[in-house]
């Protein structure tokens, strides 16, 4: 049962990441949940260059990391930027 | 009581351990700052310093040290102000070292010194902290460079080159960061009486004196009182500007 209780709150845990990570998105570069798979770089007018250190700092607020500059160069995708917190920034989804 | 230029506003200071870094921290801290006084090597001195300022003026002085040609010691510096989750209003790049030598005498081992500390290193810290600035829309960034950087000086092309670099990036991210709230000026010191001055014989100084509208060599306090400026929301209209703070020497050579 404990490990059963566990099991489940690191569920919940991944639920609240991918859901902050959809926000961040969602309010940063002012999109729809519906338009984000796929989303890349410059898809749309909120995400430029401007854009972009908008959402990096809102994403390093949200998960209370820092983003080393080349995670932020690669960042170039709603998928890419999973794998870069996932991978780099022990962020659970 | 009486409103501080500074009140309540958080400052990252580098080069706090003397010059001009330790009469901006004094100042800004009489002005209602709080401070991250940075230093490249933990002494009692700067410690004792740190919480005699915190003392006397009711104010927080966060001691922290970082050697600046070490990108990871940056980082870790940085790390520690984001632990406080205090927002970052102001940031001040001071620390730098001083070179003299002729061109032809420059080895390239001292003109990478010369960028790793007076370029390179602000350059990565203002990227991280800047960071933390967008995310609260306000923030500003004082650097500061020389009169050398500008007027270009016989013996002064590693070091003036060093600080011309830090004028462009100031320039530069005062529009990438204009519209996210984030103002961006630099200071060019003249002559300025600080340890690094004490080598310099009088002759030097009274020539100095001379090229001087004021006829006097400049204190740490004027170009803390600058960046004071720059800090605070009485310059809130400022961005991108390149500030010379040496008495009219330039007027006088102009003449």
């Amino acid at each position: 049962m404990p490990k059963e209780g566990i099991l489940k709150k690191r569920e919940v845990d991944k639920m609240t990441n991918l859901e902050n990570y959809v926000q961040a998105f969602c309010e940063t570069l002012e999109v729809s949940e519906e338009q984000l798979t796929g989303l890349k770089y410059q898809d749309v007018p909120l995400w430029d260059s401007v854009g972009h250190m908008n959402l990096i700092a809102r994403l390093e607020e949200v998960f209370d990391i820092m983003m080393d500059t080349d995670d932020i160069i690669d960042f170039s995708s709603f998928e890419k930027g999973k794998e870069i917190l996932g991978n780099n920034y022990d962020v659970v989804f | 009581m009486e409103r501080r230029l500074l009140d309540g506003k958080n400052i990252v200071v580098t080069g706090t351990a003397r010059g001009m870094g330790r009469v901006m921290l004094e100042t800004f801290a009489k002005n209602g700052a709080n401070v991250w006084a940075l230093a490249r090597i933990e002494t009692q001195e700067h410690l004792k310093k740190c919480e005699e300022i915190s003392q006397e003026y009711g104010v927080e002085v966060m001691p922290l040290y970082a050697e600046l040609s070490d990108p990871d010691a940056i980082k870790t510096v940085v790390n520690e102000i984001r632990k406080t989750k205090m927002p970052v209003d102001g940031l001040v790049n001071n620390a730098g070292i001083t070179y003299n030598a002729l061109f032809q005498m420059t080895k390239m081992e001292d003109l990478r010194e010369q960028f790793e500390i007076n370029f390179f290193a602000p350059y990565l810290l203002t990227q991280y902290i800047s960071k933390m600035m967008i995310r609260n829309k306000k923030g500003s960034i004082v650097n500061i460079s020389s009169t050398a950087a500008i007027d270009g000086n016989s013996g002064k092309s590693a070091y003036g080159a060093s600080k011309a670099a830090i004028i462009i990036m100031t320039k530069c991210i005062s529009e990438e960061l204009a519209n996210m709230g984030v103002r961006s000026n630099a200071i060019c010191p003249g002559v300025t009486d600080t340890d690094m001055l004490s080598t310099l014989p009088d002759y030097i100084m009274d020539i100095q004196k001379e090229a001087s509208f004021l006829k006097k060599i400049g204190k740490p306090v004027d170009i803390a009182n600058m960046a004071m400026f720059l800090l605070s929301d009485q310059s809130s209209y400022v961005t991108g500007q390149v500030i010379r703070v040496d008495g009219g020497m330039t007027s006088y050579n102009k003449r």
